[in-house]
């Protein structure tokens, strides 16, 4: 793709998202937002599992730390503007992620996903017994959103879905880019060393440990922010959709079935979920079963995922392309 | 290559390794073991399967810590250090189990020694496609060892002679001052064995190279001492010529070997 292409498709993105909300609606537009939020968690899932290797069946841990961090300080921090909420969510996540890395950045395969799973366990059950400052089951909720304001410059009122839509894509389109921007420096090399081949990136000099370390803090950082901007765009939090096991697996699903080993195949997995349940909710209450049954297929018949499928249809249709043009040519 | 052999005063040992033990649960695989490597010198080590050669290796780079003794490189003790550090002292090594990165292409292979070699280990900001002598430096490196053809092949998918190629290319492309070869020919035909042996020689021009091989030409032709390990100790070391004549060696090793 020449810059002439990318810059064109970038533009044509901004002019769509710009317009999106005053397109389609309110509804679409909290559907489009809902869909970034699982876009972003499934990207910073897949810095641990298509970039470095490990797979983890505990990321929502994060994801409830960035939400309960933002949502909890909105709660007791009075005029608690934005942003700061926002920081907190992530410098939760990835505290969490501090706490955790000398235990987890030592093991891999099998054993990383299971102490995910304990920890993700752990969580669920924390964050239902601590009644007093949870609220248990039914979650924090009706905090104050506080406005997006630049004092004596501007002031945005985030309880307006438009400008909260504005908002949202900005934030988790950044947080997207960063992440993207990390699988493109030296750094982002030496981690997809490690989930190559961890043993000789050790005898070329790198220490592993705390490499793995510290994409796990990014990873949960991410995680964070996408938590944290689902609880000021839900206004409420709470174990279910947050920390419960179920969600611990979504970013799972969205990798697999968009494709780990492409940076977007995770964003287009979550797009394909947020249709597909948009879709199937209209016509019954089992959309855990049709995701269920995509995932299946996928494994089966197109392990590398959605990217993977639009990898083979290129490659197929370029060959074709390449053979007719050689039939051209014959004299 | 004509130097002064084996007589320790004049010249300079860059590697020693001082009553080296190492025992896996009981079982004695290395005991007392003395190496002693000079500077500049390509030293071969070699003795029949079990003798211990692969653990040699292993126990000096960091693998396993010996049970007992010292490891001694350039006068600084470095008995106990993890593989990364044993690499950041200057010690680099090739494995016998080619041990690439399959699905990185082979420039990606390469390019990660030389960040490694520059240092760049936590680097987030900066696009590493940008960054011009890193590409660079790759690409000289490619052409030195002779892949830069095969630069955008997943290293997985390259012929056997080019995956060992690799092999060796991402030992030296840290530029260590001591390069331990694990048996580079291992599984190659004779011509390719033939080939390989040049390649390292030019490869390795101007470093110590402590090199474990089997086929006894590559041996012969290539080092300049010999250090016969067995049963997990030294039996004797010594120029090609004082090992062939050796008859402790040709008792345990050559002997069956030549007949």
């Amino acid at each position: 793709m020449n810059r002439k292409v990318k810059w064109g498709l970038l533009g044509a993105g901004f002019v769509f998202l710009a317009l999106y909300p005053h397109v389609f609606g309110i509804y679409f537009s909290n559907f489009f937002i809902t869909f970034a939020i699982v876009a972003l968690f499934a990207v910073s899932y897949n810095l641990l599992l298509g970039y470095t290797g490990l797979l983890s069946f505990g990321h929502a841990i994060f994801f409830g730390a960035g939400g309960y961090g933002t949502a909890l300080a909105l709660e007791h921090i009075k005029g608690l503007p934005l942003i700061p909420a926002l920081l907190i969510g992530i410098f939760s996540a990835a505290f969490l992620a501090l706490i955790l890395c000398p235990i987890v950045a030592r093991v891999k395969d099998a054993a990383f996903a299971m102490l995910h799973l304990a920890f993700n366990y752990i969580m669920y059950v924390m964050v239902l017994k601590l009644r007093n400052i949870t609220g248990g089951e039914d979650g924090i909720a009706g905090y104050n959103i506080p406005s997006l304001s630049i004092p004596g410059i501007v002031c945005f009122d985030m309880t307006n879905p438009v400008s909260f839509f504005y908002f949202a894509v900005v934030i988790l389109g950044l947080g997207i880019w960063l992440a993207w921007f990390l699988t493109k420096t030296p750094f982002g090399q030496i981690i997809v060393g490690i989930r190559d081949n961890d043993m000789r990136v050790d005898y070329m000099g790198f220490r592993v440990v705390p490499t793995k370390a510290v994409v796990y803090i990014f990873s949960a950082a991410f995680a964070g922010l996408a938590g944290s901007m689902s609880a000021l765009f839900q206004n409420m939090i709470a174990a279910e959709g947050s920390v419960d096991i179920a969600h611990a697996f979504q970013p799972i699903l969205a990798t697999i079935v968009g494709g780990a080993s492409s940076f977007f195949g995770p964003i287009a997995g979550a797009g394909i979920f947020a249709i597909l349940e948009e879709l199937t909710s209209r016509f019954t209450e089992r959309v855990e079963l049709v995701n269920g049954i995509v995932l299946i297929v996928v494994i089966m018949y197109f392990p590398s995922g959605f990217i993977g499928l639009v990898r083979f249809i290129r490659k197929k249709m370029l060959s074709k392309w390449i053979e007719k043009r050689a039939m051209e040519e014959l004299p | 290559m004509d130097r002064k052999k084996g007589d320790g005063g004049t010249s300079v040992n860059i590697l020693e390794t001082k009553r080296l033990f190492h025992d896996f649960k009981g079982l004695k695989v290395l005991f007392d073991v003395n190496l002693q490597v000079e500077e500049g010198e390509r030293h071969a080590i070699i003795g029949p399967n079990g003798a211990g050669k692969t653990t040699l290796f292993n126990v000096i780079t960091g693998t396993y810590t010996p049970s007992d003794g010292a490891i001694i490189f350039k006068n600084r003790d470095i008995t106990g250090a993890g593989p990364y550090e044993i690499l950041r002292h200057g010690i680099g090594r090739s494995f016998q189990i080619t041990n690439t990165f399959r699905d990185m292409t082979t420039f990606q292979n390469i390019r990660l020694a030389v960040l490694s070699k520059k240092g760049i280990r936590f680097n987030i900001f900066h696009k590493i496609d940008k960054m011009r002598e890193i590409k660079e430096e790759t690409d000289r490196i490619l052409k030195w060892i002779g892949l830069y053809e095969e630069r955008d092949i997943h290293a997985g998918k390259l012929s056997y002679g080019k995956q060992r190629s690799l092999e060796i290319g991402l030992a030296l492309s840290t530029d260590p001052e001591l390069v331990m070869l694990d048996e580079p020919t291992a599984g190659m035909s004779k011509d390719e064995t033939h080939d390989a042996v040049e390649k390292i020689k030019r490869l390795t021009e101007g470093k110590t190279v402590v090199v474990i091989e089997h086929d006894m030409d590559v041996v012969f032709s290539l080092a300049d001492r010999i250090t016969v390990l067995h049963h997990g100790t030294i039996l004797a070391t010594g120029s090609p010529r004082e090992i062939r004549e050796n008859q402790r060696v040709k008792d345990a090793y050559l002997g069956a070997m030549e007949d």
